[in-house]
């Protein structure tokens, strides 16, 4: 078996070595009209201007035959030629003016070849993954769900190197507007040669995420990847209960069921809008604002749907006990748990008889977005007051959507990725999120309660950020604390300019060395060495916490200032 | 039979045959050294190059080097030639003398590659 290196070496050379085969037969065309044109150019008897006899030596015949190739025609030189050489040189023009065409002919189509510049840019690929000196992930299917994620990891500085079968998928790739230029591979994701040529075997590589829409694909990328590399973490999406649980059975970290994602949210928002915001600030790194959703209980929720998504909210509603009417055209399985309309709920009919004037809201959950625009608008239209929740399938229809004025809109490739991007990002988020899952809604509620009244500007952006009290993230505190002084949580967000009494920010989850993990620290908790704190708050207020935690001098006296005990 | 096997073995052997002929004789006496078949040798080493461009075996591509060697100095030699009979327009036992030790190592870089050629058939023999 070939070792690592030789194994890229092998791959990498094989191609260019198989296209010079191709040069060889017009090589040795020029080769051999240009000996025989310069021999005969040599052997055949000229004369001087007098009339002596002349013989050209090799390099005038060299020379000639040269420019005569080139189609230059520098003339007779240095002698006009004799009738003889002007036979010769007649057979000389056109042989190797014709070798020529061959040749650059043969060159030009083996650089048109498709084949040759698809080896030629993987090969590209190959060397700029080898030159990675930086953690990277590797990205396969590169759809609406890739092209979100890879921007989101963009912008927390992760790189990514993308492959997807589809060219017009790796052109956009191609072509997206990021930080870095990304390695890209045309090439079927689930075959195991392209996730060694894209680096799953690089000291640097982090992960595999596997996000193609189909799931004996991300099947198969999974196992390859835990084969060929089992120390990397394996995220993959799926698209069935069956496939979920056989990428668990081989130990895959993160599977991501889009549409059961999808239901946990809808619930989430109806019964815990609090949590829903805060999870839904977090999550997203685009998304930096705090929205909560009042919804009276009063009404019911219509839910157009059809397949497994609605068996899915179906489940979950019955289960959290929220009333719902389903539209759709297949009754659902036990039709006793809920009430059902045949109809995809496009038409006023329909909607009406599934109680739209009594409802709360409306969830437009059809995999088609023409249908989905169509039930809301219709459905608000007979009710304006409705609570609008909107499925966009395609990223093409973002547009019109962002445009509806609806309540809420569910992306599934934004809902992967932001799920995704959780868990790469900071271990600590990911933490917090799942203590989130546990806490109740009033303490989530006490939480955004605190950190309105600490913000002046409801309208600035959120942002939070993860940090380890070490000597290189947070020189300030270090040195502080290794004077033996006590350092409150409370004392990071002492505002230095004081136009707030503190800060707006709030530590939402402190793992400590012990182990101990403390969710939501009060602000008299003392500071200890190695601690990791998830902070969120205005992302103004963040930018003054990361420069004076930075600065020992700047640190310790702004501490002092506002505390003349210290 | 491997045609392109023939025609390699062919060039390099015929590489060799004419370069010992243009190399044989006083070092220093432009007499004893034709120029042709030094024209020639150059021709036939280039021949046998291209025909070991783009193979992918080991011994290929050790092949490719040697001959490639064996260019090198042919063309040296032929431009050293050609510089002192035209430009000086007159060729010194001394010049002479380095054309034909410039041509000798070629030979040596011909001779490695028929010896590896012959080691490779007697190993297939095997």
């Amino acid at each position: 078996m070939l070792e690592g290196d030789q194994y890229w070496a092998h791959s990498k050379s094989e191609p260019i070595w198989l296209l010079l085969v191709q040069l060889r037969s017009p090589l040795i065309a020029l080769i051999v009209t240009y000996s025989i044109s310069i021999l005969g150019l040599v052997l055949i008897p000229g004369e001087t201007d007098l009339g002596s006899p002349y013989y050209l030596s090799f390099l005038d015949a060299f020379y000639a035959v040269s420019y005569t190739a080139m189609t230059v025609g520098f003339g007779e030189i240095p002698y006009p030629f004799n009738q003889s050489q002007r036979l010769w040189m007649l057979l000389v023009m056109y042989s190797t003016v014709i070798a020529w065409l061959y040749a650059i002919g043969s060159i030009l189509s083996v650089f048109s070849d498709p084949a040759f510049h698809r080896i030629r840019s993987q090969n590209r690929s190959i060397s700029q993954v080898r030159s990675h000196n930086e953690p990277f992930w590797i990205l396969c299917g590169f759809d609406d769900t890739g092209f979100q994620l890879i921007q989101f990891l963009d912008q927390a500085k992760i790189r990514c190197v993308v492959v997807d079968e589809d060219p017009e998928r790796i052109d956009c790739a191609r072509l997206i507007n990021l930080s870095y230029e990304p390695a890209v591979f045309l090439s079927d994701p689930s075959e195991p040669q392209i996730l060694v040529d894209s680096g799953v075997s690089r000291p640097h590589c982090c992960g595999v995420l596997a996000l193609t829409g189909r799931d004996q694909i991300n099947l198969m990328i999974a196992t390859n990847a835990r084969v060929l590399s089992p120390r990397l973490s394996v995220y993959s999406r799926s698209n069935t209960d069956f496939s979920t649980r056989n990428l668990r059975s081989f130990g895959t970290e993160v599977v991501i069921d889009p549409n059961r994602a999808i239901v946990h949210r809808l619930v989430q928002m109806i019964r815990r809008p609090n949590t829903y915001a805060l999870h839904n600030e977090l999550i997203d790194p685009d998304f930096n604002q705090l929205s909560v959703h009042q919804l009276s209980d009063l009404g019911h929720w219509i839910i157009c749907a059809s397949g497994r998504f609605s068996e899915l909210v179906v489940e979950a509603f019955v289960r959290e006990g929220i009333p719902l009417c389903l539209v759709s055209r297949e009754p659902p399985e036990d039709p006793s748990v809920c009430d059902w309309v045949e109809g995809v709920g496009t038409e006023a009919i329909t909607l009406r008889e599934a109680g739209i004037l009594n409802a709360t809201g409306v969830i437009a959950g059809t995999t088609d977005d023409g249908d989905n625009l169509s039930i809301l608008l219709t459905a608000l239209e007979e009710k304006p007051a409705l609570f609008s929740v909107a499925r966009r399938n395609r990223s093409s229809s973002e547009l019109v959507f962002r445009h509806g004025q609806f309540n809420e809109i569910l992306r599934e490739d934004r809902v992967i990725a932001q799920e995704m991007f959780a868990r790469i990002q900071t271990p600590l988020l990911n933490q917090f999120l799942g203590h989130l899952e546990a806490m109740p809604d009033s303490l989530v509620f006490d939480i955004i309660g605190k950190m309105s009244h600490r913000r002046s500007v409801e309208q600035s952006e959120l942002d939070h950020f993860a940090l380890v009290l070490t000597a290189a993230q947070a020189p300030g505190v270090v040195e502080l604390l290794q004077k033996e002084a006590t350092i409150k949580l409370g004392d990071l967000l002492i505002d230095p300019l004081r136009e707030q009494p503190l800060l707006p920010a709030i530590c939402l989850l402190i793992a400590r060395l012990n182990a101990d993990v403390i969710p939501i620290p009060g602000d008299e908790l003392d500071l200890v060495l190695g601690d990791q704190l998830l902070l969120w708050g205005e992302a103004e207020a963040l930018n003054r916490i990361k420069f004076f935690i930075g600065r020992p001098d700047l640190f310790e006296a702004n501490i002092k200032e506002s505390d003349p005990l210290l | 039979m491997n045609t392109q096997r023939v025609w390699f073995a062919f060039f390099i052997v015929l590489a060799l045959t004419l370069n010992f002929g243009f190399f044989i004789g006083e070092i220093d006496n432009p007499l004893h050294h034709n120029s042709y078949e030094l024209f020639l040798t150059l021709v036939v080493s280039l021949i046998a190059t291209v025909l070991k461009v783009g193979d992918r075996s080991h011994m290929g591509a050790v092949l490719l080097a040697t001959s490639l060697v064996a260019d090198l100095q042919l063309i040296m030699a032929a431009t050293i030639w050609g510089y002192s009979s035209e430009v000086t327009g007159h060729v010194s036992p001394a010049v002479m003398a380095s054309i034909v030790s410039l041509a000798g190592g070629a030979m040596l870089a011909n001779l490695t590659s028929v010896v590896l050629l012959l080691s490779e058939t007697i190993q297939l023999k095997r």
